[in-house]
């Protein structure tokens, strides 16, 4: 009995973690943001340096040697939540001498890592020079929470200023409310409609990415669409929830006005609206974007013809569709869809207080600026860097096809589309309210609730969750 | 002639019992087990295969699943088994030990305080653990007693469950005249406590020993709190490590191998000390 | 205790000093690690206190404005508080009723020399087995188990007895049921191994008189068995409660947080974590654990003394 009194504190937030894939997928219960005022208003925030030619190479060149110098803290404490970025970094960085570098890595089950550096970083302060967090890992989910807070400082000032290569929503989403910008993202990750070749060559004619593309590059005509596959016996999407990320990633107000008031975003209504529209139609199914259910339909058999993610989706966490012997792989194809958005993504964010400032600023320009070591990533690591230049180069490389896509060049695609990615009107309640709004949602879509009381249920979700957010009476 | 009937009646009986005993067995046994041969499947298929969903029939990923558990850079399984070795068989003798003595302090003893302490500990007994544990982390951090197994098993001195149990226990097997007799024949107070009560009380503090046991090996977010060091981080740490791990490397057939071995440890535990349970009693009573 | 007892212990006044030595190291212990932490919640239910991100809101003195949020309806007329405790209430009684009646028949059916089970070690290995995967790991196996592509959904469809995959996990009977058997699972051979570890401490004489008496195993257990083990009994209801009342981990995971279907299976700790994950709002979450605790300590004490009174009167027989 003792057991269940203290598994308690052991439980929570993994199931969604669980049949899902790493890093960059949402916990279900995870600890999340919070916000700052400031943050609330949120406008769109235009990268400030954006436009600074400085050349890559000499910059780094110089921090570096100035690194080496310096007469900076020994010890550089960083903090994660896996050892994704930690290879990256033990293969294409080179350590000052004399600096040991130190991984506080904490798995983000159940939240414990924001957990563990919101005490650090509130302590900051007060912690010896080497107990100091001299940089952090945050994703896109919560780092508004800390790009937007006082405990993470102005990179320009420490010498990370070349943001001409890097993707703009990159720099636009480590920025805080007027536009400093906190941090940098060593990976870009844009979101792809990923649709099955057999069956658009079934239900629109034609299997080729570019009059897919024609055809499906507004909500209205993919509307049009859902109905027509419908009548050839397919579903336009595997999941009530596929398409929520393409429309909250575009959104035009915040989740909460200034006076912290929730509202809906006329982009999540029409998230509503067409998840109304597919259900009631059998478009879709009732599975969330993790489910059994859902990956079933990534089979050959499956009766799906559109899925929506980033390469690392498609890479990995199609299994069902790489099946040697039940699955489909190379019957699949990419193209941008009704609207651009992002999926994912780590950011190295710049801590206030910490005693390396020289060798924080090498690190950022090195995984942004660095032709050699973002080429790199590229081609070993299978990311899709964060420098325009490099990837370009990829793109324009014909050899290059991903046989998954039936050997299309991805990095192609990619590279056209994310220069239509916005961050803009975000707010550091945004993980837990897009979240627990699916969640309630699905109960409605589920049957098991009507409309009125999924919304209550999530209102009551929202003053349990954030109590400085104001809900409707 | 009788009698024989009478006999011969009583042994269909029986029969009949056992029958139905060891059907219900088997029906709990095989609810128990089903658990354990999925966790077994799982772990023998790859991280697509487990995508796939369930699966009746093992899939030869076993031995690869092992090996990269096994060998996996930055994660040192055999390191954790022994740092959650440590902590765990710590709680189990502390917790056991100490709340034996305090039952034994409350149940032997007259006092002033007896009342109020024991009301007080069946009062705290009700108080969720959640609500301790944000303020416990805090107060760790400012004493710097992070990457310490210490915060980690001193707490369990203090454990309201298993004094509850302990004192329940020694309210049924142990006779005050026990204690008594032993005055007389000049026993010092903790050489009663250790040489005598200790060993009448060797099943209850088996079983306890168990539960606490497994409760500290499968604890996650205290430790995941406290512990940051590699060489310092116990198995159910390890195993949110894994699943926290990027999407290039996440291997949920790893995951359930990782599973699957942080259970061997405890079975081999609760085998041991199992023993105690059935013959503990025997060995250790003394007739009032 | 009995009134020699008492007057024994009177009679050596150095008994009362060690009473204190052998309660202080617990003590000690328990008001550095656990105590301390929880008064302070305690008395932030008097304070708006949560975290705003990274900012500290609070905490400010506010009353009892924490307990009268708690307490009125929301915007649908239902006081979240009762309900959650009557969903924990219903869920408890689901799982702890089978839990005791099974692991005492269990335990009574191992300890039996009549029946003389053949394979006990193996037995009761397997019973206690659920309880040693961590709760997370054997609620992913439920999850696959009762998903609507799930086998437990292909056997139902394959025979024929449903027509469509049923959603376990969003019908409120169902989701409920799978909770309790659940807890059931992971926590009836652990039941089983106290009452059993209590009926091996019986001295084995007294069922050896018993059966030389000529009475029969069932006379045996009521009138040996239950009232020696009585105490025993007792703390296996009072924790099943505990445990019922703080239950979380189970349904928290099995139904992502949200205690789906509408909020009926979600528990008051699920609820209490509501408040203390994100928002470290030790304001509501110390206001829940008041109520929480206050309403614990009262059933457990009402429990507590009532079967202890009974219990008395047999226990003189204790004095053999």
């Amino acid at each position: 009995m003792k057991k269940k009194l203290t598994a308690i504190l052991t439980a929570s937030a993994m199931v969604a973690a669980l049949c899902a894939c790493g890093g960059s997928q949402p916990a279900a219960t995870t600890a999340a943001p919070a916000e700052t005022p400031a943050a609330t208003e949120a406008p769109a925030t235009e990268a400030p340096a954006a436009e600074t030619e400085a050349a890559a190479e000499t910059e780094a060149a110089e921090t570096e040697a100035a690194a080496e110098e310096s007469s900076e803290g020994k010890v550089f404490n960083i903090y994660a939540w896996n050892e994704e970025f930690k290879g990256f970094f033990e293969k294409y960085y080179k350590v000052p001498d004399g600096v040991t570098v130190n991984w506080i890595i904490t798995p983000s089950d159940n939240g414990a890592y924001q957990q563990k550096l919101d005490e650090a970083l509130l302590n900051q302060e007060n912690a010896a020079d080497d107990d100091k967090v001299d940089m952090f890992l945050a994703e896109a989910d919560y780092i508004l929470k800390y790009a937007g807070s006082d405990a993470t400082q102005d990179i320009t000032k420490i010498g990370v200023t070349d943001f001409s290569n890097t993707y703009n929503y990159t720099v636009q989403a480590a920025s805080d409310a007027n536009g400093v910008v906190k941090g940098v993202s060593f990976q870009c990750c844009p979101s792809a409609l990923i649709y099955r070749r057999s069956i658009a060559e079934d239900v629109l004619g034609t299997s080729e990415p570019d009059e897919v593309q024609a055809k499906l590059d507004s909500w209205e005509k993919f509307n049009a669409v859902a109905a027509d596959a419908k009548a050839k016996g397919y579903y336009m999407t595997p999941s009530f929830a596929e398409t929520y990320r393409v429309f909250s990633n575009n959104c035009t107000t915040p989740w909460v006005d200034a006076d912290n008031n929730l509202q809906f975003d006329p982009q999540i209504e029409a998230w509503m609206d067409q998840t109304d529209e597919f259900i009631k139609n059998g478009y879709t199914l009732t599975a969330g974007i993790w489910d059994d259910e859902k990956n079933a339909q990534m089979f050959a058999d499956g009766k799906t013809m559109c899925f929506f993610g980033p390469a690392w989706y498609f890479n990995f966490c199609m299994g069902n569709a790489q099946d040697p012997e039940k699955g489909c792989s190379g019957d699949w194809a990419i193209t941008e869809g009704p609207a651009a958005h992002f999926w994912g993504g780590t950011w190295l964010m710049a801590p206030a207080g910490t005693d390396n400032p020289t060798m924080l600023a090498d690190i950022m320009n090195t995984f942004i600026n660095d032709e050699e070591v973002c080429s790199a990533l590229v081609e070993n690591e299978a990311q899709f860097s964060n420098n325009q230049a490099v990837n370009a180069k990829f793109a324009a490389d014909e050899s290059y096809g991903n046989e998954f896509l039936g050997g299309q060049n991805d990095v192609a695609v990619f590279s056209a589309m994310t220069d239509n990615i916005v961050w803009e009107n975000h707010t550091i309640y945004d993980q837990l309210l897009n979240e627990g709004l699916q969640n309630q949602m699905q109960e409605y879509y589920k049957g098991s609730v009507d409309k009125e009381t999924a919304l209550k249920n999530f209102y009551n979700y929202v003053n349990e969750t954030y109590p400085a957010i104001v809900t409707p009476q | 002639m009788k009698n024989n009937d009478q006999s011969e009646k009583a042994r269909i009986h029986l029969l009949m019992l056992r029958i139905l005993v060891y059907a219900i067995l088997l029906f709990l046994t095989f609810l128990c087990l089903v658990f354990f041969y999925m966790l077994i499947i799982n772990s023998s298929r790859s991280n697509a295969q487990l995508q796939a969903g369930f699966s009746a029939l093992p899939q030869g990923n076993f031995i690869k699943n092992l090996k990269n558990a096994w060998t996996d850079a930055s994660i040192n399984i055999p390191r954790g088994m022994l740092n959650s070795f440590i902590i765990a068989s710590s709680c189990a003798i502390l917790t056991t030990y100490f709340s034996a003595l305090t039952a034994y302090g409350i149940h032997i003893y007259d006092f002033k305080l007896k009342k109020p302490a024991f009301l007080f500990i069946m009062a705290v007994m009700m108080i969720p653990p959640q609500v301790s544990a944000v303020g416990f982390i805090q107060l760790m951090m400012k004493l710097k007693l992070t990457n310490n197994f210490l915060p980690l098993i001193v707490p369990s001195i203090a454990a309201p469950v298993v004094f509850f149990y302990m004192k329940q226990y020694m309210e049924s097997v142990l006779p005050y005249e026990i204690v008594e007799s032993a005055r007389i024949d000049g026993a010092g107070e903790f050489r009663i406590f250790n040489q005598i009560v200790l060993p009448i009380m060797k099943p209850a503090i088996a079983v306890q020993m168990i539960f606490s046991f497994v409760q500290s090996w499968n604890n996650y977010f205290i430790p995941a709190l406290l512990l940051d060091k590699a060489e310092m981080k116990t198995v159910p740490i390890m195993i949110a490590q894994l699943r926290s791990a990027d999407y290039s490397k996440f291997d949920m057939g790893k995951v359930y191998m990782f599973i699957l071995l942080a259970i061997l440890p405890v079975l081999i535990v609760y085998l041991i000390l199992s023993r105690f349970i059935i013959k503990g009693v025997t060995a250790g009573a003394v007739k009032g | 205790m009995s009134k020699e007892e008492k007057v024994l212990k009177k009679k050596s006044p150095r008994n009362a000093k060690w009473g204190y030595i052998f309660i202080i190291p617990f003590f000690a212990a328990y008001i550095c690690c656990t105590l301390i932490p929880q008064l302070m919640t305690f008395y932030n239910s008097l304070f708006m206190n949560y975290r705003d991100g990274l900012t500290q809101v609070g905490p400010k003195f506010v009353g009892l404005q924490n307990f009268v949020k708690l307490f009125s309806p929301d915007n649908s007329g239902t006081i979240g508080i009762l309900k959650y405790f009557g969903n924990t209430i219903i869920l408890w009684l689901m799982g702890a009723i089978p839990q005791i009646v099974v692991a005492m028949l269990l335990a009574v059916f191992f300890t039996s020399y009549r029946l003389n089970i053949k394979g006990q070690q193996f037995f009761k290995t397997v019973i206690y087995m659920p309880n040693l995967i961590m709760a997370s790991a054997f609620s992913m196996l439920f999850f696959t188990l009762f998903s609507p592509v799930g086998p437990v959904n292909q056997l139902l469809l394959g025979a024929g007895w449903v027509d469509k995959a049923v959603d376990f996990l969003n019908i409120k009977i169902s989701v409920r049921v799978l909770i309790s058997l659940m807890n059931f699972l992971m926590w009836f051979g652990n039941t089983t191994i106290l009452l059993m570890a209590g009926i091996q401490g019986i001295d084995q004489s007294l069922f050896d008189a018993a059966m030389v008496d000529g009475a029969s195993s069932t006379q045996t257990f009521f009138r040996v068995t239950l009232p020696l083990l009585r105490p025993i009994l007792i703390y296996t209801v009072i924790t099943a409660m505990i445990g019922g009342i703080q239950m979380f981990d189970v349904p928290q995971i099995l139904t992502k947080g949200i205690g789906m279907p509408n909020r009926t299976s979600m528990t008051v700790v699920m609820y209490l974590n509501n408040y203390l994950t994100t928002s470290k709002n030790y304001g509501m979450a110390g206001a829940v654990s008041v109520v929480l605790f206050i309403i614990s300590a009262a059933l457990s004490l009402v429990v507590y003394s009532s079967l202890s009174r009974q219990y008395k009167k047999p226990a003189r027989h204790r004095k053999y």
